[in-house]
């Protein structure tokens, strides 16, 4: 069975369509890798998934869950880490992590609390709030908070951004970690190299809607005879050729 | 790909886990917030020393009135300012959005915070009531102490409502701290002003009616004052504020700020 399941899926907001009919599956053990410019409908889609907003049309089954039907139980198999959020400022990040394994249904001690920041390399840093952390940190501290109830799903709304390379590095091999566990993920990124080097499976997509699913290599080789690719590529194609001739160069905001 | 799981499903977390993990934030997030502590504790104590020193305020009122007023001004600032200016910059910041995404029903979230505004209100009611004894050399009997509280409890729940109507209403958090105070000046000076007289009888009767003319009226039947038309205009108005300002706070009320 998929960990998640989205189908037709069409988010609107007044008169504008942000999501246009999207359907993709993530199987179990997957990273999922979810590409399109700004404004594609990524963020949207992520927040359907999450809980935080309604679908206009179509369904979405987080193991076998409806996002809609049984958002609570639904939740309870996520981890997920936005692309901006905060914590309350007048706690702790220790005080944070007892907070959110109680949400999450878990008793944590001292000693368990302690041993998860110290698995982030955080322990030091467990007196500070969360606003005094470095960027590095707080994505660590985001990720520590995401993975707290072991999640089935684990959803990642570009969680390397304006990270230095040891710090990217850092979350990935945690990311990894967690897929050795047997969770999945789905992630959005801006970063095609990314993209390539750690997703199983990636989705481009624009204008709400899906234009290309599969292999990152596989994507690559089944475009790159395409006219939009050939004339952006300089020698072979790559990813990034393939998602700006799909896509258009046109600047986003 | 990988198709097995190492980890069992995790499990659905209870109620009384997530509230109490809630309440326990909440609480340490409050006592360590300077802007609580000023709103919630300052503002009637300051009042009541301030009528304290000039003896000639004592005559102005019965002192079991006066420190009724001292409490309906702190609730005020608690409810209208600290819990919508709170509310108002949490949302701002995203952590209402961090805390949806976690298995956790929505009126847990606010259910928490309104008990923590609840529990800061009580105790402020009680330390005002001290302190007011002290300065007014009164004494109270149990009855009107509990009696006391009772009404600071509804006016509590009061301001916390139109606080709550305010953050609805408005997205931005300098809009919501924009009226919060503009409202609170019009209230306490309808409060002070109003219920004396001094601005003219029209606007007497219409101060009886605002949110503090109408728990100052409680306070003072409390105290012993004779149950009249004013009271219970009272007891009508102050709940009424409450349902209808908590209907709009929760119908419009919006987690995310965009």
């Amino acid at each position: 069975m998929s960990v998640l399941q989205v189908d037709g899926l069409v988010v609107r907001y007044g008169g504008r369509t942000a999501v246009d009919g999207l359907s993709f599956a993530i199987d179990s053990g997957e990273i999922f890798g979810l590409l399109g410019p700004n404004g594609a409908g990524k963020t949207s889609t992520l927040s359907v998934i999450e809980g935080l907003q309604p679908p206009t049309a179509g369904t979405v089954l987080v193991d076998g869950e409806d996002v809609t039907h049984a958002p609570l139980a639904a939740k309870s198999k996520l981890g997920v880490q936005l692309q901006s959020s905060s914590f309350q400022a007048e706690l702790t990040i220790e005080q944070l992590t007892r907070l959110y394994a109680g949400l999450y249904g878990l008793r944590l001690d001292r000693d368990g609390i302690r041993d998860r920041l110290e698995r982030m390399g955080l322990d030091g840093e467990r007196a500070q709030p969360f606003k005094k952390l470095s960027g590095g940190q707080q994505q660590r501290f985001s990720l520590l908070v995401s993975t707290l109830p072991h999640p089935v799903l684990m959803l990642l709304d570009e969680p390397t951004q304006g990270l230095d390379p040891q710090s990217r590095r850092q979350l990935w091999t945690e990311i990894e970690a967690l897929r050795g566990e047997g969770g999945s993920i789905l992630l959005t990124t801006h970063s095609m190299e990314e993209a390539q080097a750690v997703c199983d499976r990636i989705a481009i997509i624009d204008h709400g809607r899906l234009l290309a699913t599969g292999t990152p290599a596989g994507i690559v080789a089944e475009y790159r005879e395409d006219p939009r690719v050939r004339r952006l590529a300089h020698g072979e194609p790559t990813l990034e050729d393939v998602f700006i001739g799909l896509t258009g160069s046109a600047i986003r905001d | 790909m990988t198709e097995t799981r190492n980890h069992p499903a995790p499990a659905r977390p209870s109620v009384g886990l997530a509230f109490g993990s809630l309440l326990r934030a909440d609480f340490t997030a409050a006592l360590r917030s300077r802007q609580t502590l000023i709103l919630n504790i300052l503002v009637p104590i300051l009042y009541l020393v301030i009528l304290g020193i000039n003896d000639a305020k004592k005559q102005f009122a019965a002192p079991g009135l006066l420190i009724g007023l001292g409490i309906s001004f702190g609730l005020m600032a608690a409810g209208m300012l600290g819990y919508s200016l709170l509310v108002a910059s949490d949302r701002a910041a995203g952590v209402f959005q961090r805390l949806r995404v976690t298995p956790t029903a929505t009126w847990l979230i606010m259910g928490s915070r309104i008990t923590v505004q609840l529990a800061s209100a009580l105790l402020m009611s009680v330390v005002t009531i001290i302190i007011g004894s002290i300065v007014f050399h009164v004494g109270f009997a149990w009855t009107q102490v509990l009696g006391m509280l009772g009404v600071s409890i509804l006016g509590s729940i009061m301001f916390l409502c139109i606080g709550q109507a305010v953050v609805a209403l408005l997205k931005s958090q300098g809009a919501v701290n924009a009226v919060g105070r503009l409202l609170y000046i019009v209230l306490l000076l309808t409060g002070i002003l109003g219920s004396t007289g001094i601005l003219g009888e029209t606007l007497q009767s219409i101060a009886r009616w605002t949110p503090v003319g109408a728990l100052t009226e409680l306070y003072a039947v409390v105290f012993g004052a004779a149950w009249s038309g004013d009271a219970t205009a009272a007891i009508i108005a102050v709940p009424a504020y409450a349902i209808v300002l908590g209907f709009v706070g929760i119908r419009f009320f919006r987690w995310d700020p965009r």
